[in-house]
């Protein structure tokens, strides 16, 4: 197996690229056979995902690094690792393909070789941005990955689809440039620095920054921001949020799940990735605004969820109420907190991309996804009733499943971190206001009698669907009852960043505020 | 004594490029029937050509210490820039052919002149990229404006064509009038038109004739002339008007050869005379003057041709308010001194550019009838090649990664941040940022709109798919292994001093 290893990052990057051309090329070997095309893309997703487990127990591996020059006179390598802060979101991608391929299994059916091609293009794309340890080679996953999602939303999308597909791509244009002249910025004060010995590797520069903090004040705090702003859009935190009702109900189920599961976690890794250990001062005097804003995102978009006629919306929104708990958590610079963040990552990912999984299914029966449209599911469709349920609590954050964990875990941090408690405090508003409107989409959709005659005959899941949800459920449970499973081979990692952190505190945060 | 020095060893590329030209039409005369085989002669001619620049290039690389090459006393420098830049012409000259086969022979127009005037404009654009002298430039410039005059009206017939003809060629010699105002005053200021002297008197201070100090403001006036001479040329704001009305009307294949081509040649001469002559080293102030003036010139042209493309409903139209946006790009790059990221900018602008235009003229159809967007609704699947090809050369004028566009970008904003430039910088990636909606939006007709079942799938020559492959395949080259290219360009910085 060892001597696997070396090819084992490649291997997931381009996997699904494999695949994609394989697709391109089949219709003219073959012919257009739709089911065929379906599984050569579930085959290649799948198989991803089962090379991908192995990182699980190889984690931190040298063995496994691939580091390549790539345009030597400007210092870009081609450099892909896997460490404590990218494994469990390398594995919530592989994990989130496949199940989102079958997803759209029934429900696709226009152009579907081409819409199967974008799904394994993207999963090239966010795979690449979690492993890169080049900056040059992370921007360059982190802008290729737009163009699928680009053609998921604006193809195959909604009724509002050509809006949604161009706000979400202006809004990631406008923060990833500015990240890219930040990238620049970096690169060159670090080769006047070193003397010379210019690069764009992420190892390199955030290591000598740790040694010797070459970055004055000010440029760190210019540089936080344009690292700050791109990831802020993709989180999306709030005042940046606006693309992300209309992206999530615009996409097609399986784009939605992606964008919740998977996309919103590249801005929140790039924080823990660039921001923290790389710029810790000008963190330590972001870190109330962001904290303040996270809060503001929490409560805010659990109110607007909570009046959305629309479950897909509602969803939308409670994302940014999620990923506000995500961002609080890591800001709070403790151990505890920042863990919680990182668990609440993936539990978002699994929770709220089954949600959009079970919007997707009764979308595909009913054709409308208005909650009054609906009502007693229950008693058609027991199974999937069961299963919502379970997702709904989980992403409300009920013990013994995974979302009480990462929210617990936040909350603690905050409350022992260094700023006011109050932070805490209002945080937890957010978990009370979740359970609001989760529940009362629950009881208006799955509860009640039925007020619709078309839902009586409602055919409950068939066995793919079973296959969607029911590991994501099992996955809930799993993360709930056992997270120091995942957490332990997070806990170094997060450890180095706090130190980082801890470390560069400077004297009086609030003075150094002008 | 003074030797005459009459080094035709370092003109052969141009030398064969001009006798290509003539070559071509002489064909046309004795052989009537064999318009396709003329393609040959020109590929031949310039593949040719691009050899002995390779060659040209190796020769100035192992001369570097003995300072720089001349031939015809002067008259023409042979140094890294000329050869970068000529290389550039040589290739765009050569897709240029390939896609002009097409629509010369769906509209029976006689492929000998058009091929000639081809190669004629290509010679001059070559001498202005390796004139040592003023003079030089002023004919380079006129050898190929005047071809490309013609060639911008080459569809006889076509209203449009005829407009844009005409319409270049009253802008075209209103800007040269200021160019060689330019010149005359330069002249005036200095006492010599060659680019080497003038240098050397700048540095000294003194009028090489007279040798008595030369006046300043003549100095500055005939500077401040050529640069709104060649602000013309390249098409920077306020001077860009001419450009959307021009590039729409002449045939696709000519408005690629223009975009890329006469503006790499305006850039180079451009870059001789305000980079090279007018260095810092020669005398601070002019060049500080003249960098200030630039950087608000850039970032007009780039704010300008992005937020006018933003409305342009003509595909035609979009690319020329585009090109008008790169060159604001692209003359960042003047700010750094560093001619190497502009010529590498032009070299991926032109082939982007050339491989977005060669997807146009085939969509567009015989006679570039269907130019506006909305005639192309719902395409995108039917002609997937097509448009995934026009997807990727719009991708890289955005500057996405993997793309030609994204390195050239890179090194521009990498050179100029260097130097200090940041809020010129910053302006340049928000510019980017916002064009990625107009590069996008051909997409959306294209894979997002309702199919219209009654347009036709467009039909592809051999020669356009030639084009498109190998213009898809330099871009993907320059975007994933600019490396050598770097390395070559790096050698070659020297020729600022």
């Amino acid at each position: 197996m060892d001597a696997l290893k070396p090819y084992l990052l490649n291997a997931l990057v381009f996997l699904p690229l494999l695949g994609t051309i394989i697709m391109l090329m089949y219709d003219q070997i073959v012919g257009k056979n739709e089911e065929t095309l379906r599984r050569i893309a579930l085959f290649f997703s799948s198989l991803t995902f089962i090379a991908s487990l192995p990182l699980i127990w190889w984690v931190g591996d040298p063995a496994l690094s691939v580091n390549v020059p790539w345009v030597e006179n400007l210092g870009i390598n081609y450099h892909l690792e896997v460490d404590g802060l990218s494994l469990w979101l390398v594995l919530l991608t592989t994990m989130l393909m496949p199940i989102a391929i079958l997803s759209g299994w029934t429900s696709v059916h226009n152009k579907v070789r081409e819409y199967l091609a974008f799904m394994l293009v993207l999963e090239t794309g966010m795979i690449g941005v979690f492993l890169a340890m080049d900056m040059i080679v992370f921007y360059l996953f982190w802008e290729v990955m737009l163009v699928p999602m680009y053609f998921l939303i604006g193809v195959w999308g909604g009724e509002r689809r050509i809006y949604a597909a161009i706000k979400f791509v202006l809004y990631t244009m406008v923060g990833s440039l500015l990240m890219l002249v930040a990238i620049i910025a970096l690169y060159l004060l670090h080769g006047d620095h070193a003397g010379g010995k210019a690069t764009f590797d992420m190892v390199t520069i955030a290591r000598n920054l740790a040694d010797s903090n070459f970055l004055t004040s000010n440029q760190q705090m210019w540089m936080f921001l344009a690292f700050g702003l791109a990831f802020a859009i993709k989180v999306p935190l709030f005042p940046f949020h606006t693309w992300l009702p209309d992206a999530h109900v615009e996409a097609p189920t399986a784009g939605s799940v992606i964008l919740a599961g998977v996309l919103l976690k590249m801005g929140t890794y790039g924080f823990m990735r660039f921001n923290l250990p790389m710029f810790p001062e000008a963190a330590h005097y972001f870190a109330v605004p962001i904290m303040i804003l996270a809060i503001i995102g929490i409560i805010y978009g659990a109110l607007v969820a909570m009046v959305q006629p629309d479950m897909k919306k509602l969803i939308a929104y409670s994302s940014v109420s999620h990923l506000g708990f995500v961002m609080l958590g890591m800001f709070a610079f403790t151990d505890m907190g920042m863990q919680g963040s990182l668990y609440q990552m993936l539990n978002h990912g699994v929770s709220s991309g089954a949600l959009f999984l079970v919007v997707g299914i009764i979308y595909e029966r009913r054709h409308t996804r208005q909650i009054s449209d609906f009502g007693g599911l229950a008693t058609p469709m027991p199974v999937f009733s069961t299963l919502f349920l379970i997702i709904a609590f989980s992403s409300i954050g009920l013990p013994l499943l995974n979302g009480f964990v990462g929210e617990f875990l936040i909350l603690i941090g905050t409350f022992n971190s260094a700023y006011s408690r109050w932070f805490a405090a209002l945080a937890t508003t957010g978990v009370i206001l979740s359970a609001v409107y989760m529940l009362w989409m629950i009881q208006r959709v799955v509860f009640g009698e039925i007020t619709n005659e078309k839902n009586r005959n409602l055919p409950d899941l068939n066995l793919r669907e079973k296959f969607v949800l029911v590991p994501l459920v099992i996955l809930i449970i799993f993360m709930g009852v056992y997270p120091s499973f995942f957490l332990n081979r997070t806990a170094e990692q997060i450890k180095q960043i706090r130190t980082v952190v801890e470390k560069n505190k400077p004297n009086n945060p609030v003075a150094n505020l002008k | 004594m003074q030797s005459l020095n009459l080094n035709y060893y370092y003109v052969l590329p141009h030398i064969i490029v001009a006798i290509t030209g003539i070559m071509s039409l002489l064909f046309g005369v004795f052989n009537k029937q064999a318009h396709r085989d003329l393609v040959f002669i020109n590929i031949a001619g310039l593949v040719t050509a691009g050899a002995s620049t390779v060659r040209l290039w190796n020769l100035v690389t192992n001369n570097a210490k003995d300072g720089p090459l001349t031939a015809f006393s002067g008259m023409i420098v042979l140094d890294h820039m000329s050869l970068a830049f000529i290389f550039i012409f040589l290739i765009v000259a050569l897709l240029s052919t390939l896609i002009s086969l097409n629509f010369l022979e769906d509209e029976n127009l006689s492929p000998e002149e058009f091929n000639s005037l081809l190669m004629f404009a290509t010679v001059g654009m070559m001498l202005m990229a390796s004139a040592g002298d003023m003079v030089m430039i002023f004919l380079g410039l006129e050898i190929s404006s005047i071809a490309t005059y013609v060639l911008a009206g080459y569809r006889r017939t076509d209203l449009r064509s005829n407009e844009s003809a005409l319409k270049y060629f009253i802008l075209g010699s209103f800007s040269t009038a200021f160019l060689l105002y330019g010149m005359a005053l330069l002249y005036g200021a200095t006492g010599s038109t060659n680019l080497d002297a003038i240098s050397n008197a700048i540095k000294s201070g003194n009028n090489l004739i007279t040798k008595q100090p030369m006046t300043l403001e003549l100095l500055y006036v005939g500077a401040a002339m050529l640069l709104i001479g060649f602000g013309f040329k390249i098409a920077t704001a306020p001077f860009h008007v001419w450009t959307p009305d021009v590039y729409q009307g002449a045939p696709t294949a000519v408005t690629a050869f223009m975009a890329s081509g006469s503006k790499a040649a305006g850039f180079v001469a451009f870059l001789r005379i305000f980079v090279i002559t007018f260095a810092a080293s020669y005398s601070f102030e002019l060049h500080t003057t003249w960098v200030n003036i630039l950087q608000v010139l850039a970032i007009l042209t780039m704010i300008i041709g992005n937020i006018v493309a933003l409305s342009q409903t003509d595909i035609k139209r979009v690319l020329a308010y585009s090109s008008i946006a790169h060159a604001g790009y692209a003359l960042i790059g003047f700010l750094a001194d560093d001619w190497t990221s502009v010529a590498f900018y032009m070299l991926t602008y032109s082939v982007m550019t050339i491989g977005a235009f060669a997807v146009v003229s085939v969509m567009a159809g015989q006679g570039d009838e269907k130019t506006d967007l909305e005639s192309w609704a719902g395409m995108g699947f039917k002609s997937l090649g097509l448009s995934i090809a026009l997807l990727v050369f719009m991708l890289s004028m955005a500057g996405m990664p993997l793309t030609g566009g994204f390195m050239g970008k890179f090194l521009i904003f990498k050179t100029a941040w260097d130097k200090g430039f940041h809020i010129i910088v910053i302006v340049a990636v928000l510019n980017s940022a916002a064009s990625i909606y107009y590069y996008l939006r051909p997409m959306v007709t294209l894979f997002f709109r309702e199919e219209n079942e009654s347009n036709p799938i467009p039909l592809m020559s051999w020669t356009a798919y030639v084009t498109i492959l190998l213009a898809l395949a330099g871009t993907f080259y320059l975007g994933i292994m600019p490396g050598r290219l770097f390395s070559l360009l790096d050698v070659a910085k020297d020729v600022i001093k």
